[in-house]
């Protein structure tokens, strides 16, 4: 009973904000429709200069052929390795490609031939990929050579099938990233803010001095901004499912269970910062802080299974990194609750933890 | 009948002792005066009985209930009006009434009733749905004073309730504490304006943490030979600067 006039209590104020009701639908729409384009880790594009020392045919036939992948851009064609330095030293290039003199011939006599690749690594995810791209690029040259040339068997081929994303989309990977993002920041902030302000209008000694239980407080505030999660929730999956068409390969249910206990974990140790702040300055920072550590140390943008193993056992007690698991294995791979019976025994027991120390450090009486 | 209970009360901050080993009792019925300078600790007794504060030492019943033990029941018979302004200030003026009713667990017919009775008393039938923060200072103590005595309390603390309004609303302000009080509502008023003194049945003058008289208006004009009790006051304050 007390608890459902706090609820409408919470419902009023939000809804007479100025700010808050925008924010619920404009940051979803933002941050889903922009970020999975920026955030992107595919490599297109790359500079390319050739160095051309042979001018013959086969060489001519190359360059075609690697100006047709959609991954490079052809720079210029120079003649000597100097200006292809030049070029990567101005930055106009990202990589340099040397034919050498008499490729043509040599093949032709099948003698080896040795191709030069230099690359820009500064970025060295951008280096190292073009310079795969373009190894491969080369090597079924070579293979679409051999073959017409004589009648030898052809090199050991290696194929390799994408299992979950056949077509190494980077959006899959990273749109269920982005819903989760949007929930840590609106689940998350909003309640950090909230006690907080109440704190700084004085409102809170009211009701400290009324009958209203912590339990009560904390609750109707967690089941306040769980209702809103759920709201955001559902909108970025509808924008996902419409701008994407990436739509979950397992059941959804299984998602908005688990989008549940971490809605109530982030807004309970959002509620939890606010109990500890006394001013709203004081909560941003500190939020701004755990946030930073949710999001790189949760395999969100990069693998956990990459880090320090320091850092790795450190993400065991970060419910983000069971979230993360769980939205990447039930949208891309369809698992089920039995295949993720850990991450979700994880995630509510943290959940359980963090709302507990909510609700007992929050003070009616200091 | 005394609905409170204060012996040797004592609050502390480290080093500075905020309310020094203050005893007293508050009479059913009455209008208690806490007086006292800025400072004087008036507040921070005033929120130890609340539930607001823990006590450092000492021993206090409010409403019959301990607050050591029972400040949770206590709560459910006062009621109290801050220093600051206490009502949401982003809610209308009904959902502020709705709101602290049903925390309160006043039933709907009531709620009903009993609202329509007081924005018609408070002249805020057209401002109902209003945003608090849209009232004047005065109307708003009017409303939050209203409010915390909405639920029928035992008692009723009322914290400096008149700062910053023009002395026509004060005035006002002390009827509807006149007509609470008839209502069998105990009076808990700190103040530091000595005129509103007057109005009290008995008062208490704190200085410096501690009790230095408490008694009816009347009675401490005449033992301290003063015609006000801002003279009062007055040779209170200065004794105690003097020693």
């Amino acid at each position: 009973m007390i608890l459902k006039h706090l609820l409408i209590k919470e419902f009023k104020q939000f809804r007479v904000n100025p700010f808050f009701p925008k924010l619920i639908f404009a940051f979803p729409v933002m941050i889903m429709l922009i970020a999975p384009l920026i955030a992107t880790m595919d490599v297109k594009r790359v500079n390319l200069t050739i160095i051309n020392h042979d001018n013959s045919t086969t060489a001519e036939k190359l360059i075609k052929t690697i100006e047709a992948s959609e991954y490079f851009v052809l720079q210029s064609i120079e003649t000597s390795y100097q200006k292809g330095m030049e070029a990567i030293d101005y930055g106009t290039t990202d990589l340099l490609l040397q034919i050498p003199e008499g490729m043509e011939r040599n093949l032709n006599a099948g003698n080896p031939v040795e191709l030069y690749i230099a690359t820009n690594s500064v970025n060295s995810t951008k280096g190292s990929m073009g310079s795969g791209y373009l190894g491969n690029i080369i090597s079924s040259f070579a293979n679409d050579l051999t073959l017409s040339a004589s009648t030898i068997a052809p090199p050991i081929n290696i194929s390799v099938q994408y299992l979950y994303n056949p077509h190494l989309n980077y959006r899959l990977f990273m749109v269920p990233a982005m819903m989760i993002v949007v929930l840590i920041l609106l689940c998350g902030f909003l309640p950090a803010l909230n006690i907080v302000t109440e704190k700084e209008r004085g409102t809170i000694e009211q009701i400290n001095v009324t009958p209203v239980s912590r339990l009560q407080f904390i609750a109707s505030k967690l089941i306040f901004y769980c209702i809103l999660g759920i709201l955001v929730f559902t909108i970025t999956f509808l924008l996902g499912k419409s701008i994407y068409n990436i739509a979950p390969y397992g059941n959804i249910h299984i998602i908005y269970f688990a989008a549940i206990l971490f809605m109530l974990f982030i807004a309970g140790f959002g509620l939890l910062i606010s109990n500890f702040s006394s001013s709203l300055q004081q909560a941003i920072f500190t939020m701004f802080f755990f946030v930073m550590i949710f999001m790189l140390l949760s395999g969100l943008f990069t693998p956990i299974t990459s880090m320090v193993p320091w850092a790795q056992s450190f993400t065991y007690i970060l419910p983000p990194r069971y979230f993360v698991n769980i939205m990447r294995c039930v949208c891309l791979k369809g698992s089920g609750l039995a295949d993720l019976w850990f991450d979700f025994t994880m995630l509510t027991i943290i959940m359980l933890i963090t709302t507990t120390i909510a609700i007992s450090t929050y003070k009616k009486q200091n | 009948m005394n609905v409170i209970e204060v012996r040797n009360l004592v609050k502390k901050f480290g080093d500075f002792t905020a309310v020094n080993n203050i005893s007293f009792d508050v009479r059913k019925g009455e209008i208690f005066g806490f007086l006292g300078a800025n400072g004087a600790g008036k507040t921070t007794a005033m929120r130890m009985l609340c539930g607001l504060s823990t006590p450092t030492a000492g021993e206090g019943r409010v409403a019959g209930y301990d607050i050591w033990t029972e400040a949770e029941l206590i709560k459910r018979n006062i009621g109290y009006m801050s220093q600051r302004f206490s009502l949401y200030n982003d809610l209308s003026v009904i959902d502020n009434i709705k709101f602290f009713a049903g925390i309160y667990g006043v039933d709907k017919t009531t709620m009903q009733r009993r609202s329509n009775e007081l924005l018609t008393r408070l002249n805020l039938e057209k401002e109902r749905n209003l945003m608090v923060e849209s009232l004047p200072q005065g109307w708003k103590q009017k409303l939050a004073f209203s409010i915390a005595i909405f639920h029928n309390p035992q008692i009723v603390f009322l914290d400096e309730p008149t700062g910053g309004v023009d002395p026509e609303t004060r005035r006002q302000f002390w009827e509807m504490i006149y007509e609470a009080a008839n209502q069998g509502i105990t009076i808990f008023v700190t103040t530091h304006y000595m005129d509103e003194a007057e109005y009290c049945n008995r008062v208490s003058m704190m200085v410096d943490g501690r009790i230095e008289a408490l008694d009816s208006p009347a009675m401490l004009k005449s033992r301290y030979n003063a015609s006000s009790m801002s003279d009062v006051f007055d040779i209170i304050a200065r004794g105690e600067t003097n020693l």
